[in-house]
């Protein structure tokens, strides 16, 4: 893109040049021929644009043989410039010569303009879309202004015309452009040409800064002070000027610098915007991902760095690897914790600085001359936590080319440290969900063995009950009590019993899978699941240990109830815990119902019991990760602490809705109701409304 | 004469073995999958024994011993269940009075029947 920039600029200085040249011509002759050797520079104006236009908005789509068109077009648009078939002649104006069009004028005349238009076009188009970045829209609004602009210069085309009387201020309209992108650049980034365009400023700066104080106690010395005496005069205002300058240069630079960045660039940046960030958006982040990679991503963005990246130590490897990066060449880097860099970070607690290091001439090993190419660093920080580096921090060059400056460590390196915390506690976060949902697993793998003696009915008593129809038909064969039946009749009283040995075993294989099925730890990935299907499924497993209490159980639950998105094993698992919980609450007789309906697009589930309550004094500690009312000893189940924290694992929450001491306890848990099945559900509903009235 | 026998269980499956086994053998054989149906069967048809599951939904198997206990005359009653908590319930049920108890599911219907026979003729010869 910068390269068609370059171009247009070249063209169009190609063209105010030769007319300037035009203009101060003595002869008409020789203003001619500047005419004409400017043409060249008007002709590439419009497709130059086009190419940087085209390319600054990324259209997949340009036509490349319009351009190969326009570009061999310029041979013959050389060749005829030098004659009479497209500036047919010079005339001259109150204000300086012009030519006048030839007669293949009107071809590029038509070319221009519809190039520039489409041009134009294709930039009001992008601006309108809605998926740009605010950068993007502001460079835009430049960008059509600007070749709204530019695009008046057809002007100077027209005025070729000898009918048409009009100032050609095409001149003007060019110089509006360039201005208008130059301060596109700048301001709004429209080329990554900042460290450049900065530069220039500065040496520009300096230069003026150098010549007027050469040549200003220069004219001092020899116009007024010692005019007679011209060369020492002159020698003297030199002399003063050198020192002037030895002494002033750097703070000149520095102004400068100070100046640009202020006015053009944003401030060095903003530490207090960094602080801010970081303690309130980064450092508060508990997931491990999220937080290292905002980390990187605040840290390019705020210092304005051209690489970043987060390294971690991990302790079972024992070496530390890239968990978040911008803008680096290898991604995979791990470095060992005896790698010369980590040794050196391990044993300093200070921070490598390549621009420390290469002005003190201090050797650098090839291994960390390796590694701090491939991270693209230039500046490495250890994340230190009670004195163990627990990772590093890696910070690219800045963007405005500065360097790092005491003022940055002495920021970025507590940053570091309180990076390691905010870190340190992430890690600690997920080993909290690790393992809690291996206590889960434990626990429910414990229940399960309480479970042994609904389990073992439920397994034993259909393959007791084939047995015995089996035993009981061949004991009665054997005992002649069937020979009085026909060979018919004996068949079909086979053909009875092995459909019923069939129907027992397929009972007792149902409850095998729903056993092993619970048993396996959960995926961890949410599905659609039907409410009414889980609470059968977990009536199957703690179905025969509430009928041994003698407690009764009733669901009501709507058949068109909405689906809910949730890790379907965690689900059974909630269930079951509060199902089985009731039943203990009960202890003997008793009600267990539980119920589920759906409101404003929550599917609430009730579980009730007709159990002891709980006391006033305990339910403030019901949710407690120790809470329990059972006997120790006894299958304590998942405790309400692990079901809730399940329960918001998967985007429900669990409360306990009501609680009377000899009376009973509810408690309720909700999810958001899946939409897609809600709308369905809509029409059901209706349906039944009005089948009410 | 063979003994008259109720039997009292919720599964009707297992209900249905008994009665292939028990009728086409000359048993005169009522079935009752309610609690409080099968002691007024009991009632009725005053049988020899009872057969009966100790957990059934309303019914306690304790409760339901001494009532059939208190009968007259009163029938042998036989548990058959599922129910296992290392034989302390069996022990009690037997130390109350209970005829006999066997583990669901049954292991072999001919020890039933022998027993249900024992029981019946012991409770002739006591009559």
């Amino acid at each position: 893109m910068a390269i068609y920039f370059s171009l247009l600029c070249y063209s169009m200085v190609w063209w105010l040049i030769c007319y300037s040249a035009m203009y101060l011509s003595a002869t008409p002759l020789r203003a001619l021929s500047w005419a004409r050797t400017g043409f060249i520079g008007v002709f590439f104006i419009p497709i130059f644009a086009y190419q940087f236009i085209i390319n600054f908005l990324g259209v997949k789509y340009s036509n490349k043989i319009l351009l190969l068109g326009f570009y061999t077009l310029s041979i013959p648009a050389i060749i005829l410039s030098r004659t009479k078939y497209i500036y047919n002649d010079i005339v001259l104006h109150s204000w300086g010569y012009y030519p006048t069009a030839g007669r293949y004028y009107l071809v590029f005349l038509v070319m221009y303009g519809l190039l520039l238009s489409y041009v134009v076009w294709k930039v009001v188009e992008a601006a309108g879309k809605d998926a740009l970045s605010d950068r993007m829209r502001q460079q835009l609004r430049y960008l059509c202004l600007a070749f709204g602009i530019g695009t008046l210069g057809i002007v100077d085309y027209l005025a070729k015309y000898p009918a048409i009387k009009v100032y050609p201020f095409g001149y003007v309209c060019a110089f509006l452009f360039i201005s208008l992108i130059a301060y596109t650049i700048v301001r709004h980034q429209l080329m990554d040409i900042e460290v450049i365009i900065k530069k220039t400023l500065v040496f520009a700066g300096l230069l003026a800064s150098v010549l007027a104080i050469l040549v200003l106690p220069t004219l001092l010395f020899q116009e007024y002070l010692f005019r007679d005496a011209s060369v020492g005069g002159r020698i003297l205002g030199l002399t003063m000027g050198g020192i002037i300058i030895i002494f002033t240069m750097r703070k000149i630079e520095d102004f400068l610098i100070n100046v640009t960045d202020k006015y053009l660039f944003q401030k060095r940046y903003d530490y207090k915007e960094l602080l801010k960030t970081f303690t309130a958006e980064v450092l508060t982040v508990l997931h491990l991902d999220n937080l290292v990679n905002l980390t990187v991503d605040k840290l390019v963005d705020i210092v304005r760095i051209s690489s970043c990246a987060v390294l971690l130590r991990d302790d079972e490897k024992e070496q530390f690897g890239i968990v978040a990066s911008h803008g680096i060449k290898d991604k995979e880097i791990t470095l060992f914790k005896l790698h010369d860099i980590v040794k050196f970070l391990e044993h300093t607690h200070g921070y490598v600085l390549m621009k420390d290091l290469k002005e003190k001439k201090i050797y650098i090993p090839p291994s960390v001359q390796e590694v701090i190419e491939n991270l693209n660093a230039e500046l490495v920080i250890p994340m230190l936590l009670h004195e163990k580096m627990i990772g590093m921090l890696s910070l690219g060059k800045k963007k405005s080319d500065e360097d790092y400056t005491q003022d940055d460590l002495d920021i970025l390196l507590p940053l570091a440290r309180t990076l390691a915390i905010a870190i340190s506690n992430a890690e600690l976060f997920e080993e909290l969900g690790k393992a809690q949902a291996e206590a889960a697993q434990r626990e429910k793998m414990a229940v399960i063995g309480t479970l042994s003696a609904g389990i073992n009915h439920e397994i034993c008593n259909p393959l007791g009950i084939a047995r015995g129809q089996c035993e009981a038909f061949l004991l009665n064969v054997k005992d002649g009590l069937y020979k009085d039946k026909s060979q018919q009749e004996l068949i079909q009283k086979a053909e009875e019993i092995m459909a019923k040995v069939i129907k027992e075993t397929d009972r007792a294989t149902a409850i095998t899978k729903k056993l092993s099925s619970f048993a396996k730890p959960a995926k961890g990935e949410a599905e659609l699941v039907d409410i009414n299907k889980e609470m059968d499924e977990v009536f199957g497993l703690v179905g025969y240990e509430l009928k041994l209490e003698k407690i009764e159980f009733d669901k009501q639950v709507s058949s068109s109830l909405s689906r809910i998105l949730v890790d379907r094993k965690q689900f059974q698992e909630v269930l079951f815990n509060l199902m089985r919980n009731a039943g203990q609450a009960i202890g003997e007789k008793g009600k267990i119902t539980v119920s589920a309906k759906e409101e404003k697009g929550r599917v609430i589930i009730d579980v009730q019991d007709t159990g002891s309550g709980i006391p006033q004094e305990k339910i403030k500690e019901l949710f407690n990760p120790f809470f329990t009312t059972k006997e120790p000893g006894k299958g304590t189940g998942l405790g309400l602490f692990i079901v809730r924290q399940v329960v918001e694992k998967n985007g429900g929450k669990i409360y306990l809705k009501r609680t009377k001491v000899g009376e009973g306890t509810t408690f309720t848990i909700e999810f958001p109701a899946h939409l897609q099945k809600k709308e369905e559900k809509r029409s059901y509903e209706t349906t039944d409304s009005r089948d009410r009235r | 004469m063979k003994p008259r026998i109720v039997a009292i269980d919720d599964e009707v499956e297992f209900v249905d073995i008994l009665k292939n086994y028990f009728a086409p053998r000359g048993y005169e054989i009522d079935v009752a999958i309610r609690g409080a149906k099968g002691i007024e069967i009991v009632r009725e048809k005053k049988p020899d024994v009872v057969l009966m599951d100790l957990k059934m939904p309303g019914i306690d198997g304790d409760e339901v011993l001494n009532l059939l206990k208190s009968m007259e005359p009163s029938p042998k009653v036989i548990f058959i269940s599922a129910y296992d908590d290392g034989g302390k319930t069996k022990a009690r049920l037997l130390r109350m009075g209970a005829y006999a108890y066997f583990d669901k599911p049954i292991a072999s219907l001919r020890e039933l029947e022998e027993a249900i026979n024992k029981a019946a003729n012991g409770s002739r010869t006591g009559a």
